[in-house]
């Protein structure tokens, strides 16, 4: 079966610096993969690279059958490759249910004349889209928080907020930066609860950035470890956590230390 | 050929005119990434100081024989009182902005622009009429080649604003302070966190880069004596087009800015001369979107990718 | 129904403002209302741009200037062909006027087709380069515009001049002379209402939140699926056009007269300092702002020439103490239940 999202061979440098070199990964449909590493292992880059933010020096990136090299950030979004943010990029101003519906955007069939219009259709689907989003919240746990401008929202609030946002767009294939970065112990609970639950219900592949090996290694089938732009290790929890690659990448070298 | 050769000439003094001009846009953008708008109002001061300064010692009465160093004290007095006024505006309107959107600081630049000009203008500092300013520089026919006099003015002004850049590329690229203000354009917070004093380096950059647009003002204004009233047109046309240079060249980048200031001198005094002289200023914009749609980064500039 | 509600109480808005107000207040006052209305509709439609979708056009002189030289040809040079009178004439009746609206609204399509044109290569890049070409763009038109030819002004002459002499002898640097007196309190009014009209429901639309996630964060807004060049270029667009709009306006009212020295960037200026003072984002903020900035000048005339000095050190003040402007991004009845 074609697999949800598919990289061969990604590499990028940014001068001197081999950020990613030669990235592979075979995402299956339904999967929740994770992608750990130390600090600048170019874990973020590789999120860049595959949402289209950046451009890839080499290599090939698919989403199910179509090709995403080359194609604008925002045509990947539309075809169904979300992401969030490891350093949170809300809409600070606007509300937190209006940052929801800009993801709703790019599904509209109502035009700019029936908009100005007001036409009834317009309405229709304004209507539907509305109740969508405050449904995108309830399912973060952000019911009734909606009229709350972003910016003012807690940070872990935030953090479920750009997830929200993130599946607003109905994806097939669903990126997480760091979506536990700041949380509390208790917030982390509710979201490693919710990652399966959005997996299980929305049809969701996932792939996971985190630094809470806690968190990876519990809800991850399969983990990608990167170090210094490549590929050092994977498989699942139990078999890179004792990989020695691993664990001298995180421990640094005896030499170094 | 006579045609070609007193053009070239010519474009060569308004191009590094330009120049001097494009520097203080590049070496701002570079370090605080924001177009300084009021920029091309310290050029506009540069010519009107220089005038005024004249005028203090009687330079400007009908008969009077400027003595050979008046050019010296008029170009280096203009030069330091921009100089101090940069670094004053910097403190006052930028500083308080630094983490605020770009935006912000651009509104507030164009707030400083437009007070500039409109005091500019009162009766009490320089008035609503145009002045001439005296010849400073001397001149005279240096040679002839094939019917072109060279000029010793334009020899001069282009000596000068030569002469200037060199010194800049001295400060950049042999002093500390130059290594300093390099870190800061590259990364500001690790220049900070490797013990770089960001706001110094910063009140430097302003007082040069005025200094330049000052000593651009006293070359301009040797060369088109009639220097306008400082609210007039002219002067942000004339800093447009330098920022145009400067973005043309590859913004943030000091040498992009002196090739660039050249090029567009050369286009639009090219341009006047053999296409049409009323359209000088269209030259050089279409020349701006030309780059903008095929080389964003500029000539001398390297594509960038913004960190996300 | 209540989506055409609205626009009939903008249509009799206009009308009420044409037949009350106008008789009432007199001449001079006349006249300055339609100062009002002109800048309120230049401010509302400069924030589209400028408030909703965060980049910064500083041009907008040079779109009136499209659109007003455009209906001026129209209703000067067309209106004398069509209706058979001296160039310059105001035609009689219903029709004159039809010709005037035709007129104004070809003169903003075309000054739309202009903001295209502009924004396509600048607005593809991020950054401040929309500013430098947009006032770029403004001066080219006002150099351009001075260079045309001296305004035919006996019908003989028009007899035997082409149309492309025609459209381009409006006047050069001395200005379009002579152009009909077509713009009233209804025109203004009506055109000011509409844009306002559209810009808050563009606002309260996805569109208008698209607009927005672009100012807020270019790059998560493309990641969420929303092709942000095309939203810049549509909000520049309809700016453009509500801009040329307000420059057919301009041409045909009495008192003013079209001419580029009037339409540089100093004008271009004077709406930018409308919006960020009423609140980048906010349309009643723009609309209050011009409303203001247009009558108090009118009232301490014995200082004008303070009065860029004082708008300046405004704009300044304003980022440093409260860099969202008056309202803020807010609307003024949020401001009302609020602080
Ligand atoms: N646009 C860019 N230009 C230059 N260097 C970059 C750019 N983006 C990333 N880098 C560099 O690439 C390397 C990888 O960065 P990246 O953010 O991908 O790391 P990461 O694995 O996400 O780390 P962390 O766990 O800290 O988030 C770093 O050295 C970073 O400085
Ligand atoms: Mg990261």
């Amino acid at each position: 079966m074609t697999p949800a999202l598919f990289a061969r061979g990604v590499s990028i440098r940014f001068g001197g610096l081999a950020a990613v070199s030669n990235f592979e990964l075979a995402l299956p449909v339904g999967g929740l993969y994770g992608l750990i590493g130390p600090n600048g292992a170019g874990k973020t880059t590789l999120f860049n690279l595959l949402t289209g933010v950046y451009r890839p020096d080499q290599g090939e990136i698919r989403l199910g059958e179509r090709d995403l090299i080359g194609s604008a950030p925002s045509a990947i979004a539309a075809s169904g490759l979300a992401r969030t943010f490891q350093n949170i990029r809300l809409f600070h101003q606007l509300s937190a249910l209006d940052n929801v519906r800009v993801a709703q955007f790019a599904h509209r069939r109502t035009g700019l004349v029936a908009t100005l219009l007001r036409t009834p259709a317009w309405r229709r689907e304004e209507e539907a889209d509305r109740a969508a989003a405050e449904a995108w919240l309830t399912a973060v746990g952000l019911e009734g928080r909606g009229a709350e401008l972003a910016r003012n929202l807690p940070y872990g609030d935030q953090r479920r907020l750009e997830i929200a946002r993130a599946l607003a767009l109905r994806p097939k294939v669903l990126l997480l930066d760091e979506p536990a970065a700041g949380m509390n112990p208790q917030e982390k609970l509710g979201l490693r609860s919710l990652i399966r639950t959005l997996r299980d219900t929305y049809d969701l592949s996932i792939l996971l950035i985190e630094h809470d090996m806690g968190l990876v290694m519990d809800v991850c089938e399969h983990i990608t470890v990167l170090d210094h732009g490549e590929v050092i290790a994977r498989g699942t929890a139990a078999e890179v956590q004792v990989d020695p690659a691993v664990v001298e990448a995180y421990l640094g070298s005896p030499e170094a230390a | 050929m006579t045609r070609v050769l007193q053009t070239l000439m010519d474009g060569v003094a308004v191009g590094s005119t330009y120049a001097l001009i494009a520097l203080g846009y590049t070496m701002v953008y570079g370090i605080l990434r924001f177009i300084n708008f009021a920029h091309s109002d310290i050029f506009m001061l540069g010519a009107w100081f220089s005038f005024s300064l004249a005028g203090v010692f009687g330079w400007t009465l009908a008969g009077a024989t400027p003595p050979p160093w008046a050019a010296v004290v008029v170009l280096l007095g203009a030069m330091s009182g921009t100089a101090v006024l940069g670094y004053a505006i910097e403190r006052v309107a930028y500083r308080p902005l630094r983490s605020a959107p770009r935006i912000n600081v651009l509104i507030a630049a164009i707030g400083v622009s437009l007070l500039i000009e409109n005091i500019g203008q009162l009766p009490i500092a320089f008035g609503t009429q145009p002045q001439r300013m005296p010849s400073l520089l001397p001149d005279a026919v240096l040679f002839e080649v094939s019917g072109v006099s060279i000029r010793l003015v334009d020899t001069l002004v282009i000596g000068i604003a030569l002469g200037l850049m060199a010194a800049l590329e001295w400060l950049i690229y042999g002093t500390r302070l130059g290594l300093a203000m390099r870190a800061v354009s590259t990364d500001a917070q690790t220049a900070a966190l490797m013990g770089v004093p960001v706001d110094r380096v910063v009140s430097a950059t302003f007082a040069v880069g005025s200094a330049l647009a000052a000593a651009a003002g006293f070359l301009y204004a040797s060369k088109y004596p009639g220097i306008n009233q400082p609210a007039h047109a002219t002067w942000i046309l004339l800093g447009l087009k330098a920022f145009v240079a400067a973005v043309v060249g590859g913004i943030g980048n000091v040498r992009g800015a002196m090739a660039g200031g050249l090029l567009i001198g050369m286009v639009e005094i090219f341009g006047a001369a053999y296409l049409s002289p009323h359209l000088r200023d269209v030259y050089v914009f279409a020349l701006l979107i030309l780059v903008l749609l095929v080389r964003p980064a500029g000539l001398l500039g390297r594509a960038t990718v913004e960190k996300v | 129904m209540r989506a055409i509600l609205p626009w009939v109480a903008v249509l009799g808005f206009a009308m009420l403002a044409q037949v009350a107000v106008g008789p009432v207040v007199g001449h001079y006052w006349t006249k300055i209302l339609m100062d009002v209305g002109i800048a309120v509709l230049l401010a509302v439609s400069l924030n589209i741009v400028n408030g909703f979708t965060g980049q910064f056009s500083i041009g907008h002189a040079g779109f009136m200037a499209v659109g007003g030289y455009t209906a001026g040809i129209l209703t000067y040079y067309g209106g004398a062909a069509l209706f058979d009178l001296p160039p310059g004439a105001v035609a009689p009746g219903i029709a004159g006027h039809l010709w005037f609206a035709l007129s104004t609204l070809v003169g903003g399509v075309v000054a739309a087709v202009a903001g295209v044109v502009v924004g396509l290569p600048s607005l593809r890049l991020r950054g401040d380069y929309l500013a430098i070409v947009t006032l770029g763009f403004g001066e080219i038109m006002r150099v351009l515009l001075t260079r045309t030819e001296d305004v035919i002004g006996s019908a003989e002459e028009l007899a035997t001049a082409p149309w492309t002499t025609q459209v381009v002898s409006t006047g050069g640097s001395l200005g379009f002379t002579g152009l009909p007196f077509y713009t009233n309190l209804f025109w203004t009014w009506l055109w000011t209402g509409i844009a306002i009209l559209v810009a808050y429901r563009l606002k309260e639309s996805s569109t208008g939140r698209a607009m927005l996630s672009v100012r807020e964060d270019e790059v998560a807004s493309g990641a969420m699926g929303v092709r942000t060049t095309d939203v810049k270029v549509i909000a520049f667009a309809m700016a453009a056009l509500f801009a040329g709009i307000a420059g057919g306006l301009f041409a045909h009212e009495i008192g003013t007269t079209l001419n580029p020295a009037e339409l540089g960037f100093q004008k271009s200026f004077e709406i930018v300092i409308m919006v960020v003072l009423g609140g980048m984002g906010s349309v009643t903020g723009a609309a209050l702002a011009a409303t203001i900035l247009t009558i108090v000048p009118e009232l301490l005339r014995e200082f004008s020439e303070y009065r860029m000095i004082v708008y300046a050190a405004l704009l300044v003040v304003v980022m440093l103490v409260r860099p969202t402007g008056l309202l803020g991004h807010r609307e003024i009845w949020h401001a009302w239940r609020r602080s």
